[in-house]
């Protein structure tokens, strides 16, 4: 009887190993469990011991070889029965048992030796549960010829076990919900519209996603209401299933584009590109109100606009006169300065935020710029601003006194280093003259590009800015 | 924190008044029987470590070197006491009656486990770093609700684990649920120094021990290579643990295999180390007491070294005939009754498996 013993898988799903040394030669008798070679794993050195005791007839690897796990290693002849009785007689019975599938091992796993083993057939090494089993295997898979799909199977007795809330769900149709496929949020968002998410299995076989438990509720329209779920009322928490805050999808999807996506692009670049700072004042601006009710009265300003937006388009000029900084534009190695205004004025259109820019703005007297925001502002309303209006704003205003804010920090138009933000009008108590009294009180700030402006010139600017809303008086310098 | 030593490598025996007391008492017979639970946990790690290297076993954890620890605290306790092991607990496992083969099914992957936990008292090997100590826990919540209505045992519940486990979360919320609760939950540590290539040293500052005042209650430190000490010590806690008040018992030993068969420790560590353990090795320290006190002879320790032997020879026999685990049991096992999710998989994966072409020698040629 001659055995084979194969290299074994010592680590955990390693492939092959390095015969180091060989502890025996040819002839060398060996007992059960003596070391018969040194390999060397991916892992570790390993000493491998013999399975069963006999005779060493072959050493079939060199030191050095690297071998694929279950590639054979050694040849041991049992020996005379002096040699190892008991484990000899062990393998005997074990081999008996064995014997067609050792067969079967022995064709395909030493072809090379030539020798009449295949006939041969002993214990343990032959049949090595890994090295020359299912690991080996793995290891170099065979290709594949088809793919596989999940089909549900059917279990008797499934439909009694189903869970009450199940049964819910799936309205006693007969399908298991427990197996359709999806997330558990695609589960809650179906219990709450009322989709019995078996019934959509049934339909649309694969993966349910969000958008296919919306669809199927919202094909089912009326369904909803007259007999579905939301017919039913609210259920012991209050709940109604389906209830959403208005009619229509749970969800919609809407396209970006025009206006909101042009703003969309430049606050997000504004936002990213340029450190914002911004700084606010509280101001009494009750003479610039007397000022204005004056002109109001005056024929010349008859049919034009005459808002506190007015007075603070003009103290910017004032202001950005005397805060140059404030009016340019950062690039980085340089920037550039301003000797002009180009007042943008953000205005809030059933399109969107539109900015149109009032060119040249210092070159205009009072009347003149009350004309030019007139006529932009009404351009703006009907949604007639041409992109040209746009372009090349130095300086903007953002009015929020219109939807009764006080303040904000609005993002700077690309290019500007600085926009006014100015809130409502408000009467308050002020104290003039260690009196309280009611005044006009308004507050200005802004945000402004700090790379270009610190708190400090922003602070000053906006300062200004007040100054001249204070005592429009100033204008007249 | 001086683990407390009762033998000392020589095989001296050092009095103690607490202690000592309790190994006074025994008698030849459970003298002996914790030798031949060693002794046998010894041969069967050897005969399994050769086993995994002939391609038998898919793996082997052996637990050479701290048989003492194992064997001393399983000795002390009652066979009604439930151990929830580790995966390296062979000499507990071998304590409670669990057989040589039963205990190489799992690491010949044909079983889940191969005994019954009840039957034992001895769950089954966890595998999952130091999930059995919530098992324990709850276990143990088990027995208290069990007590309050009315059962009138008084059993305790051991958590196993090792120096690597004690960093694991799940030890910290057993520990904290022992001490909430009043648990009679015993927590063993092997400190077996190292947790793979991690050594102790690096997972905690301090004795394991102290850990337990974190938690409120006791921590003891014992020689984990002193079979004496570890019965001691667990004989003089187990009943307070009993009353529902938790202990760590802190067995310091080595590990000195690998950490499992797909591991190479002279990696990470050096023989100068391993070497200065081995003289302190806890079987030939007790062997040496033994026979100087008179408990065994020498006519006595071959007839162990005999029995030893056959046990060997026999699971060898026995583990071969084992029969494979059938891929269908991982599905059939999950639930008590079919269930169409797992019914569903289960013919996938056999559909998956039947879809690999044929293995001819054309393909053989391209692999190459």
């Amino acid at each position: 009887m001659v055995g084979t013993f194969n290299l074994p898988d010592v680590g955990e799903g390693l492939t092959e190993a390095e015969v180091i040394s060989w502890k025996v030669t040819v002839g060398d008798v060996v007992e059960v469990n003596d070391v018969v070679v040194e390999i060397e794993t991916a892992k570790s050195l390993v000493e491998l011991p013999v399975p069963f005791a006999g005779e060493v007839r072959e050493l079939l690897a060199e030191e050095g070889e690297t071998l694929e796990v279950g590639s054979p290693l050694i040849r041991i002849a049992e020996a005379g029965s002096e040699d190892g009785p008991e484990a000899g007689s062990d393998q005997k019975s074990d081999s008996q048992e064995k014997k067609p599938a050792e067969r079967k091992q022995a064709d395909s796993g030493s072809s090379g030796s030539g020798s009449p083993e295949s006939g041969s057939s002993d214990s343990g090494g032959d049949k090595a549960l890994v090295g020359s089993g299912p690991k080996a295997d793995a290891a170099k898979r065979r290709p594949r010829t088809r793919p596989t799909t999940l089909d549900l199977v059917d279990v008797p007795g499934d439909a009694q076990r189903r869970p009450a809330r199940r049964d819910a769900e799936s309205q006693g149709r007969g399908v298991v919900d427990v197996l359709a496929r999806t997330t558990p949020p695609v589960r809650a968002l179906a219990r709450r519209l009322g989709v019995a998410l078996g019934e959509l299995a049934a339909a649309a076989p694969g993966r349910i996603s969000r958008e296919d438990v919306e669809r199927f509720a919202r094909d089912r329209g009326g369904d909803v209401r007259a007999g579905g779920r939301r017919a039913a009322g609210p259920d012991e928490h209050g709940f109604t299933a389906g209830r959403l805050l208005r009619e229509g999808p749970r969800e919609e999807e809407v396209e970006v584009r025009g206006v909101r996506k042009h703003t969309a692009i430049n606050v997000t670049r504004s936002a990213q590109e340029v450190p914002h700072v911004s700084v606010f004042r509280e101001t009494d601006i009750t003479r610039t109100m007397e000022l204005r009710a004056v002109l109001r009265e005056d024929s010349r300003y008859e049919g034009l606009s005459v808002s506190p937006l007015l007075f603070v388009a003009k103290a910017i000029i004032w202001a950005a006169r005397r805060n140059p900084q404030v009016n340019a534009t950062w690039h980085d190695e340089t920037y550039s300065l301003k000797n002009y205004v180009n007042l943008g004025i953000a205005a809030a259109t059933p399109r969107g935020l539109v900015v149109p820019v009032i060119e040249d703005a210092q070159a205009y007297d009072t009347r003149g710029l009350a004309a030019a925001i007139t006529a932009l502002t009404k351009r703006a309303r009907d949604g007639k601003t041409s992109p040209a209006e746009m372009q090349g704003g130095t300086v903007s205003i953002t009015n929020l006194g219109p939807l009764g804010l006080d303040g904000g920090t609005p993002i700077l138009p690309p290019g500007q280093a600085a926009i006014v933000a100015v809130g409502a009008v408000r009467r308050k108590p002020w104290v003039v003259d260690d009196q309280i009294v009611p005044r006009d009180v308004m507050t200005v700030g802004g945000s402004f590009d700090h790379r270009l402006i610190d708190g400090e010139h922003a602070g000053r600017f906006v300062a200004d800015v007040a100054r001249v809303l204070e005592q429009p008086g100033l204008l007249l310098d | 924190m001086q683990p407390i030593q009762l033998l000392a490598p020589d095989g001296s025996f050092a009095e103690d008044e607490v202690y000592a007391p309790y190994i006074r008492a025994l008698g030849d017979d459970v003298l002996r029987e914790m030798y031949r639970s060693m002794a046998t946990a010894r041969r069967l790690d050897n005969e399994a470590t050769s086993l995994q290297r002939q391609g038998q076993l898919e793996l082997w954890v052996p637990c050479l070197g701290q048989e003492a620890g194992q064997t001393g605290v399983i000795t002390a306790l009652r066979e009604d006491d439930m151990v929830f092991p580790t995966y390296r607990e062979h000499a507990m496992a071998l304590h409670r009656g669990i057989t040589p083969e039963e205990l190489l099914r799992q690491f010949r992957a044909a079983g889940h486990s191969g005994w019954d936990p009840l039957e034992h008292s001895f769950n089954v090997y966890s595998v999952v770093l130091g999930a059995q100590t919530l098992h324990a826990a709850g276990w143990a919540m088990g027995l208290q609700r069990d007590q309050a209505a009315g059962r009138a045992e008084d059993e305790l519940v051991v958590a196993c684990l090792g120096d690597g486990a004690s960093s694991q979360g799940d030890v910290h919320e057993s520990m904290v649920f022992a001490s909430s609760y009043g648990l009679p939950m015993l927590y063993f540590i092997q400190n077996n120094h190292w947790a793979i290539s991690v050594p102790v040293a690096t997972q905690s500052k301090h004795p394991l021990a102290l850990r337990a005042h974190g938690y409120g209650f006791e921590g003891v430190r014992v020689d984990g290579n002193d079979v004496l000490a570890s019965f001691a010590v667990a004989a003089h806690h187990a009943p307070q643990v009993r009353e529902g008040n938790p202990q760590i018992i802190e067995a310091v030993t080595y590990r000195m295999g690998a950490h499992t068969t797909a591991d190479d420790p002279t990696k990470y560590r050096t023989s100068e180390e391993v070497e200065s353990w081995k003289a302190k090795d806890p079987i030939s320290r007790y062997a040496t007491w033994l026979e100087a006190e008179g408990h065994a002879d020498s006519g006595w320790f071959s007839e162990v070294d005999a029995e030893a032997k056959d046990l060997a020879a026999d699971l060898r026999r026995a583990a071969m005939s084992m029969e494979g685990l059938e891929l269908e049991r991982v599905f059939d096992t999950v639930y008590a009754e079919p269930h169409r999710q797992i019914e569903t998989e289960k013919a996938w994966l056999k559909d998956f498996e039947a879809g690999f072409a044929e293995q001819t020698g054309e393909t053989e040629g391209e692999r190459r």
